[in-house]
């Protein structure tokens, strides 16, 4: 990909060049993929059911998480660290706000009796608490990396553990009971205009604010400048581990609002899941045109590649192959990712 | 970003002294490696000194404690006559410092113009109410653009491509180009031509000219002892972590200097 491409908002007039630059920029090529995916699950589904607009907004809905940790983890990438904890702190702040929400939405018999007299409280106080949480799991996960300077890599690989028993802890080890279901009917899978679901919405606008943020201001550009090189960053007098400092608690911020997310999507807390969401977020990140290296990101890629492993596992269960096929087929494309993304920058510094 | 005003930026009304940058026996260890044992060095404005000695005498750990990038262990540091503790490069920048590393320190991925503006980005308000703001990508590209082509950098046709993909002798350009851009009281180069070829090597040695003709110090470190001669005003010669000399270069022949880098005294120098 190259960075004409990358900038194209900003880039001068178009010349000549201009389409096929585009043609060969990730996001766009990403795109292409998607849309040759759909049209190839709705010629093989039986009657066309791929093309219905019920399953392409189910896709939607089912992508809305992956695809908000993605845009997120894009950062984490950007600056050259990693981030495998966010399954994790997703089903970790689920709880928490699951139990904030049950409990303040109306006394124990109430719930117990699907009422919730005080329902707004409760969502409210409900998803203060997941951002919180998430925050904070975040925090824990920056001061481990920038204090003790111990790789992001092992640090995120512990939290990750760490973070799953804690929300076993916290929950029993069983999800939280009595959820108001009407979080699901009033806006996990409501949608606007009947096609985009409402969780979409809210990730379509942290994701243009976080487009904007990479591309256009100082944050972005010190970001992509660490994860280049460090050291030059330093000696452009910018302070690189408190901004890394910043992402993982950003990241961790992201990932409770994911949170709250899946729990108006499914109107439970998902204790047993999200075990492969970061490996599918930090592919789509990879897939899409982000470097694992760090310098080199991309929120469109981002955006437009976490949508490949809904579409395949969509696809796969309308024509009748079993979902697990799915893990199998997004660990491969991660792995040809990483080749690629390897092989891009060794062909480039040499 | 005018040129007369920001060469006048880092100079206080009132200098207290003639040097700009004057270090005096400045200690430096690492661990076991005794990188600096009393090193000193006094310039001029308007002065190009040429900082010469063996491989390790220790002439990159006195420019990098001289541009905040390393705390010494003992030792003064002054500036126009004042005594500064450099805390930071940040620091040393608004002194009007501008160092051009030895491995450069330019982000690969990031843009020509990127590279230059890094840490200094001019912004534009945002619509509301001058929120968010954003880089002036505009002006970043313009001044870039100008600062390389008073480089004389004629091979790069554009600031928006990534310093990955330029030769070693544009990097080392952009480098410089970048530090003369921005400084306002001195500017240390350490072996700025080394990956440069013949016509490049002469374009830095202009732009070290013109820059101490506008009045900043130049420190150069290199190992091309002859063109150092002709190209400084000074020469200053270290061995094994201290400044052993410090004189005019018309003073010197290059036998003198070598003389003096490998232990011995120049003639005319009091034994
Ligand atoms: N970060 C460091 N850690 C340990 N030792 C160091 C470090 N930086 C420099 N040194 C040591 O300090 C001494 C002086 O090094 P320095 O880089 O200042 O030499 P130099 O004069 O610039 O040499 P050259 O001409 O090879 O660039 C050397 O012995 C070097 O090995
Ligand atoms: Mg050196």
């Amino acid at each position: 990909m190259s960075r004409a491409a990358q900038s194209a908002p900003d880039a001068p007039p178009a010349h000549p060049g201009a389409l096929a630059a585009a043609l060969r920029s990730t996001p766009v090529g990403m795109a292409v993929i998607v849309v040759a995916l759909i049209v190839l699950f709705g010629v093989l589904s039986p009657n066309g059911a791929f093309f219905r607009v019920s399953n392409l907004s189910t896709i939607t809905l089912n992508v809305s998480v992956t695809m908000l940790l993605a845009v997120g983890i894009t950062y984490v990438l950007a600056a050259g660290e990693l981030d495998l904890s966010i399954g994790s702190n997703v089903v970790l702040s689920a709880v928490i706000a699951a139990e904030v929400l049950v409990s303040l939405s109306g006394t124990p018999e109430q719930v117990r009796a699907g009422e919730y007299p005080n329902l707004a409280l409760g969502v409210v106080a409900g998803t203060i608490a997941a951002i919180l949480a998430g925050t904070l799991f975040g925090l824990v996960n920056g001061l481990l990396v920038t204090r003790l300077r111990i790789n992001s890599f092992i640090v995120t690989l512990g939290t990750m553990g760490i973070g799953t028993g804690l929300a076993y802890v916290a929950s029993n080890g069983v999800n939280v009971p009595n959820v108001p279901r009407s979080l699901q009917t009033g806006f996990g899978i409501e949608k606007l205009f009947g096609v985009i679901p409402y969780p979409m919405m809210v990730v379509l606008i942290i994701s243009a604010v976080l487009w904007y943020m990479l591309r256009r201001t100082r944050f972005g550009l010190y970001t992509l400048a660490i994860g280049s090189s460090r050291d030059a960053a330093e000696r452009a007098g910018i302070r690189s581990r408190r901004h890394i400092l910043v992402l993982f608690v950003m990241m961790g911020a992201l990932a409770g609002a994911a949170a709250m997310l899946d729990l108006t999507r499914f109107a439970t807390t998902n204790i047993g899941g999200h075990q492969t969401t970061a490996l599918a977020a930090i592919a789509a990140v990879v897939i899409g045109g982000t470097s694992l290296f760090g310098g080199r990101a991309t929120i469109a890629g981002s955006m437009v590649a976490s949508l490949i492993p809904v579409i395949l596992g969509t696809g796969l269960v309308i024509l009748g192959v079993p979902s697990f096929y799915q893990l199998i087929v997004v660990g491969a494309i991660l792995i040809a990712a990483v080749f690629i993304d390897q092989r891009r920058r060794e062909r480039l510094s040499s | 970003m005018g040129q007369r005003v920001r060469s006048e930026q880092g100079k206080p009304s009132s200098p207290r002294s003639d040097y700009v940058i004057e270090a005096t026996d400045i200690v430096k260890r690492f661990g076991h490696v005794q990188a600096l044992s009393g090193a000193s060095l006094q310039v001029r404005p308007g002065e190009v000194l040429a900082l010469v000695g063996d491989n390790g005498a220790g002439k990159s750990t006195l420019t990098k404690i001289i541009c905040g990038a390393l705390t010494p262990d003992s030792g003064r540091l002054a500036f126009w006559g004042e005594t500064t503790t450099v805390t930071s490069i940040r620091h040393a920048q608004e002194l009007g410092v501008e160092t051009v590393y030895q491995d450069l320190a330019l982000a690969p991925d990031l843009s020509v113009a990127e590279n230059m503006f890094l840490g200094r980005e001019p912004l534009t308000r945002g619509i509301f109410a001058g929120w968010p703001p954003s880089l002036d990508r505009k002006k970043m590209r313009q001044a870039a653009r100008q600062a390389i082509a008073a480089a004389g950098i004629s091979t790069l046709n554009s600031v928006d491509r990534a310093v990955r993909d330029l030769s070693g002798g544009q990097r080392q350009a952009i480098a410089v180009a970048r530090a003369v851009m921005w400084a306002t009281t001195a500017i240390l180069m350490d072996e700025p031509t080394a990956a440069l070829g013949t016509k490049q090597t002469d374009i830095v040695y202009e732009s070290i000219r013109s820059a101490a003709a506008r009045g900043l110090a130049v420190v150069v470190i290199s190992h091309d002892i002859p063109k150092m001669l002709s190209l400084a005003d000074r020469i200053a010669v270290m061995r094994q972590g201290r400044t052993v000399s410090n004189l005019p270069a018309r003073d010197l022949t290059l036998t003198d200097v070598v003389t003096l880098m490998l232990g011995g005294h120049a003639r005319g120098e009091a034994a």
